[in-house]
């Protein structure tokens, strides 16, 4: 599904090269449910946004369903983009200006979904996260866990194969916490998602099929569950 | 971009419906930034609108007649030792050698009349007691059948044939309707001019457009002007040239504008040179959709000329002001970008292209601008009745037409654009990781340099604008307080009749005047001191009959001339009253063109007027400003003719004025009861010279309110941003001991910098402005230091109180809480 092959990333500090992520390499199979951790500032989200095509690689071959997206353009990075993968952050970034139906709904319009197909969809969606009371409120009117909820219903609202996921429980009490790794483990399950996630918490990772160990931006460690 | 929303795309329509909510919820939660971006943006396109309006008005003169292309005006044009000097008119004979001369082209003349009256006859024809008076100021022509073979124009009853015979008139619907009440029944009706001519109704034409130099209200048949030679001032004379006798050509297809007026010259020659002599004069024929522009030949028949120079300056202003307010827009939007970094990243994570944030930012851009246009509309419309003060527009000019509205369509594109393009291409070009991370400052966004630019330009052109106001008001409180080298005050004006009845009562009407108490003096003149007619003759001096190559000014007063203007003598005295000239008296330019140092030389000596007889200079008066002070100061001859001094100048008191000038108009009625009574004030007389320099410094006074409204806006919106954006180093600094002053001064320096830069940009463009529309005065103001200094001190001011403001308020905050809450 998706391979890193030495992939590394720097910012020129000075004259000297300073590595966020240094000479990684990585292999994901469809259906796989991957935790990462490490300490902060160790590279996991600089990876995620790299596996994600919102953040280029310095040096390396990145190919994603077979494609060499080290060597697409911008519009046809955006274009596979807009087709396999969603996101979900620590920080939820809903569009403040926008309704929790709006924001659901915004990745189908980038994806030209007609109308009536659209208003089902989001429907079906609001349904499945038990939040369609709160369709028509702004996000600073929810909770931090029901504002996640929204921002996973969004990342899932246009079916991607792979959810890549930093940090999605950061802010949120244990219980929400549990909550959402069940759905994680539920759609990676039932709907076969990919799900790549950022954590610090070792009992989150656990929900994965494969924890990878970040360090000073190389992999120190990986195991299968 | 654009056009990709003209394809249809189903979604393309949900897209544009997402982006409006996003937008209009942007505008209603930063109301601040929309309204100094609306308010500045409605009054900018407000005023261009209107002026915008004036433009199509004035530039759209004469352009109503078909083939209006092919139409030329016949003007005189000769060589005098300041240049070339251009009359409108012509010699009465040329009329016919131009049709002898040149069959294959079409020619027709007209001769206009200023203030006639024309009386129409009450029930009772013995008794004028209910005769309704009516004194036309322009519009009353005597006109050859053939000019409505050049000018087509609608007839609604008859047709230009009975403008052949004598004692016709033909009148246009409205003064048809003024004068009878109805158009359709006065052909046939009688009309009364001047008391002289009884003129038959033979036709009623539909009233020339307002955009018309053409106003053809009441048209004399031509060869009634020829049959009344005394009573019109017709002689068919190759010597006379009077601007009021005009010739206008058609050109046929195969005839080009060089080769005629190439033929001219053999023509003049062959008229002129006849009976010997030389002559300078040379033809020229004037296109007809420039005769409204043309300030080389001066006034056409209708009520106002427009320099091009003019229309320049305020397409100029237009074009500055939409500018300026699209500036604040670009300014307020990539600084308020920074605050939508965050959404501009997530829409690029859920899939928005590059594109498509571009098309979300300018359909922003345009829902503002379109809700700006709005409301300038309204704006207009309110200011509407008021544009007749400082433009010469109809009193019923409407504000849509197919123009305006592609107008208003075309500046919506352009601000739109203008506005949009840079702030979007900012806003889509924010790499998502930053965006979303908020790592997205003021600073990193770039474009500092050029916002720093737009500030300065904003400046620049307020700067600009302020000193053309302070010099366009400067010398324009110049010319209307300056010494005309005359008393002009309380001086009321008779303008009388030359036919031999009136003459006769002036005597009388006179001894009847001085009777009454307020009255000061009076004096019978062909003319004011100041006026603009103009009436040049050849002149001899000394018993020499050497020619000079430029004519003299005349005026013709009775003796009282002197005393009730106030001129001063800088030699000799006034003459003593008499009929005809005996004795004259003249200003310092003419004996300085002379050559004579001293005025008391000049005394006793003779000069001779065209073929009159020698007359001796009694006095030599100071020098007063012959014409507008636009003018030099014209040689001038001032003597008696009694049969001119028509125009009674009544020198009252200033005490009960209104009483005086009440007993003046009643004893005029008295006298002549088959005239009006049109008197008015001198000094308001020589106000009006100068109209279209007072409507301009009008113009510049309103359009630099309106570029420092919008140029504070534009200030304040980004000084309440930076002080949001600096929130948290004010604390910092305030926690280190900084003192309010300190942080004031910390966010004025900036702005005080860009405001020097701007100083130095609009100096010499204002220096080089204003210098020149100076020359258009023959006395002006200097350009001194002042103006530039009030104008810096103006704007470093509004800008003080404006950066000082928020700087206090910013500063005053308490540290901890600003602090806490980053
Ligand atoms: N624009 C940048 N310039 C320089 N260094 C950066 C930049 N962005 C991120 N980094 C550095 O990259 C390192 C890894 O960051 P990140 O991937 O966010 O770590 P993690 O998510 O593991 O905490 C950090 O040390 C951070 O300082
Ligand atoms: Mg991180």
């Amino acid at each position: 599904m998706l391979s890193l092959q030495h992939i590394s990333k720097f910012y020129q500090v000075g004259g000297n090269k300073n590595f966020v992520i240094n000479d990684i390499s990585l292999e994901v199979e469809e259906g796989e449910f991957i935790s990462i951790m490490g300490p902060s500032g160790s590279g996991k989200s600089t990876l995620l946004n790299i596996i994600g095509m919102l953040d280029e690689p310095s040096t390396g071959f990145h190919y994603f369903v077979d494609q060499p997206v080290h060597q697409l353009k911008e519009k046809q990075r955006a274009a596979l983009y807009k087709q396999y993968i969603g996101f979900v952050f620590q920080a939820y970034h809903l569009i403040d200006e926008l309704t929790v139906y709006e924001n659901i709904e915004t990745p189908l319009i980038y994806q030209d979904v007609k109308g009536s197909e659209r208003k089902a969809m989001v429907a079906d969606m609001l349904d499945r996260f038990n939040i369609v009371g709160k369709k028509d409120l702004f996000p600073a009117q929810l909770s931090g866990g029901q504002q996640q909820l929204v921002g996973i219903a969004r990342a899932l609202i246009a079916k991607p194969k792979v959810l890549l996921a930093d940090e999605p429980t950061g802010n949120l009490n244990s219980k929400q916490g549990e909550e959402i790794m069940e759905l994680f483990r539920k759609l990676n399950k039932e709907d076969g998602v990919t799900i790549i996630q950022v954590t610090h918490s070792e009992k989150n990772a656990e929900y994965g099929s494969r924890i990878i160990n970040l360090l000073d931006g190389r992999v120190e460690s990986s195991k299968k569950l | 971009m654009v056009w990709d929303l003209l394809v249809y795309k189903p979604n393309a329509i949900i897209m544009f419906k997402n982006y409006f909510k996003i937008a209009w919820r942007n505008i209603v939660r930063h109301k601040g930034y929309s309204i100094i971006n609306i308010s500045g943006l409605s009054v900018g396109i407000a005023a261009c609108l209107l002026i915008f309006v004036v433009l199509q008005f004035e530039i759209s003169f004469n352009t109503n007649f078909p083939g209006y292309k092919n139409i030329y005006h016949f003007v005189t044009s000769q060589m005098q030792d300041d240049g070339m000097a251009y009359n409108p008119g012509t010699s009465p004979p040329a009329i016919d050698a131009l049709r002898n001369d040149f069959p294959q082209v079409k020619f027709a003349a007209l001769n206009s009349n200023y203030g006639s009256q024309l009386t129409v006859g009450g029930a009772n024809s013995t008794n004028s007691a209910n005769d309704r008076k009516f004194t036309e100021k322009v519009g009353v022509f005597f006109m050859e059948p053939q000019f409505f073979d050049i000018f087509k124009t609608e007839w609604l009853s008859g047709n230009n044939a009975v403008l052949s015979q004598p004692n016709m008139v033909v009148i246009d619907k409205s003064t048809a309707i003024k004068y009878f009440g109805d158009w359709k029944e006065v052909v046939g009706k009688t009309l009364k001019m001047d008391n002289v001519l009884t003129l038959k109704v033979a036709g009623v034409i539909a009233d020339a457009p307002s955009n018309s130099d053409f106003p053809l209200k009441v048209l004399v048949s031509y060869i009634t002007w020829k049959q009344h030679p005394k009573d019109y001032g017709y002689a068919n004379s190759w010597d006379n040239i009077s601007s009021n006798n005009q010739i206008f050509v058609q050109l046929p297809a195969n005839l080009s504008v060089e080769n005629l007026t190439k033929k001219f010259v053999p023509f003049t020659k062959k008229y002129l040179e006849a009976k010997g002599g030389k002559t300078t004069r040379v033809h020229i024929l004037q296109p007809l959709n420039e005769l409204h522009f043309d300030t080389r030949v001066g006034n056409t028949l209708g009520d106002h000329l427009t320099s091009k120079s003019t229309l320049r300056t305020l397409s100029f202003i237009a074009i500055l002001i939409i500018v300026m307010a699209s500036i604040n827009f670009i300014n307020l939007s990539t600084a308020q970008s920074v605050g939508r970094s965050k959404e501009v990243g997530i829409r690029k994570v859920l899939g928005s292209s590059r594109k498509q944030l571009i098309i979300q930012v300018i359909g922003e851009t345009a829902l503002i601008v379109i809700f700006s246009i709005i409301l300038a509309i309204g704006l207009a419309e309110i200011a509407l009745p008021f544009l007749k003060n400082i433009a010469n527009v109809p009193e019923d000019i409407g504000l849509f037409n197919m123009g305006s509205i592609l107008f208003l369509l075309v500046t919506m594109v352009v601000v739109i654009l203008l506005s949009g393009i840079y702030p979007a291409l900012v806003v889509s070009g924010f790499k998502p990781v930053l965006a979303i991370k908020n790592k997205i400052t003021a600073a990193s966004i770039g474009g500092i340099p050029l916002r720093r630019a737009l500030v300065v330009a904003q400046f620049a052109i307020a700067q600009l604008l302020i000193i053309g106001t302070l010099v366009a008001v400067n010398q324009m409180n110049f010319v209307n307080e300056a010494d005309l080298g005359f008393n002009k005050n309380a001086v009321l004006i008779l303008p009388g009749y030359t036919d031999s009845i009136s003459l006769s009562k002036l005597d009388a009407f006179k001894q009847q005047l001085l009777q009454m108490p307020g009255v000061k003096g009076v004096s019978f003149s062909s003319d004011a001191p100041s006026s603009d007619n103009n009436w040049g003759q050849n002149f001899y001096y000394n018993h020499s009959d050497k020619e000079f190559t430029y004519p003299t000014f005349l005026k013709y007063g009775d003796a009282d001339y002197f005393k009730t203007f106030g001129m001063k003598f800088a030699a000799g005295h006034g003459y003593e009253q008499s009929d005809t000239a005996r004795a004259a008296v003249v200003n310092e330019t003419f004996i300085h063109k002379l050559d004579i140092q001293k005025a008391e030389q000049a005394i006793g000596k003779d000069i001779k007027l065209g073929s009159g007889k020698w007359i001796p200079i009694v006095g030599v008066v100071k020098d007063f400003k012959t014409n507008s002070l636009r003018d030099a100061i014209k040689p001038i001859v001032i003597t008696a003719r009694k049969k001119v001094e028509s125009q009674a100048a009544v020198k009252i008191e200033t005490k009960n004025l209104k009483a005086t000038v009440s007993d003046i108009q009643q004893t005029w009625e008295a006298t002549y009861p088959e005239y009006a009574y049109n008197g008015y004030f001198l000094d308001e007389n020589i106000a009006k010279f100068y109209q279209q320099e007072n409507q301009l410094a009008l113009v510049y006074k309103i359009f630099a309110i309106i570029a420092i409204f919008i140029s504070w806006l534009g200030l304040y919106g980004l000084v309440s941003f930076m002080a949001v954006q600096r929130t948290k180093e004010v604390g910092v600094r305030k926690v280190l001991g900084a003192s309010v002053f300190s942080i004031v001064f910390l966010f004025s320096k900036e702005f005080m910098i860009l405001i020097l830069i701007s100083f130095v940009i609009a100096m010499p463009a204002a220096w080089y402005m204003m210098n020149k529309w100076l020359q258009n005065f023959a006395y002006r103001i200097p350009l001194t230091a002042g103006v530039f200094v009030l104008a810096i001190v103006t704007s470093s001011g509004i800008a003080w109180i404006t950066v000082g403001y928020k700087a206090v308020k910013a500063a005053l905050v308490n540290p901890v809480k600003s602090l806490r809450s980053e």
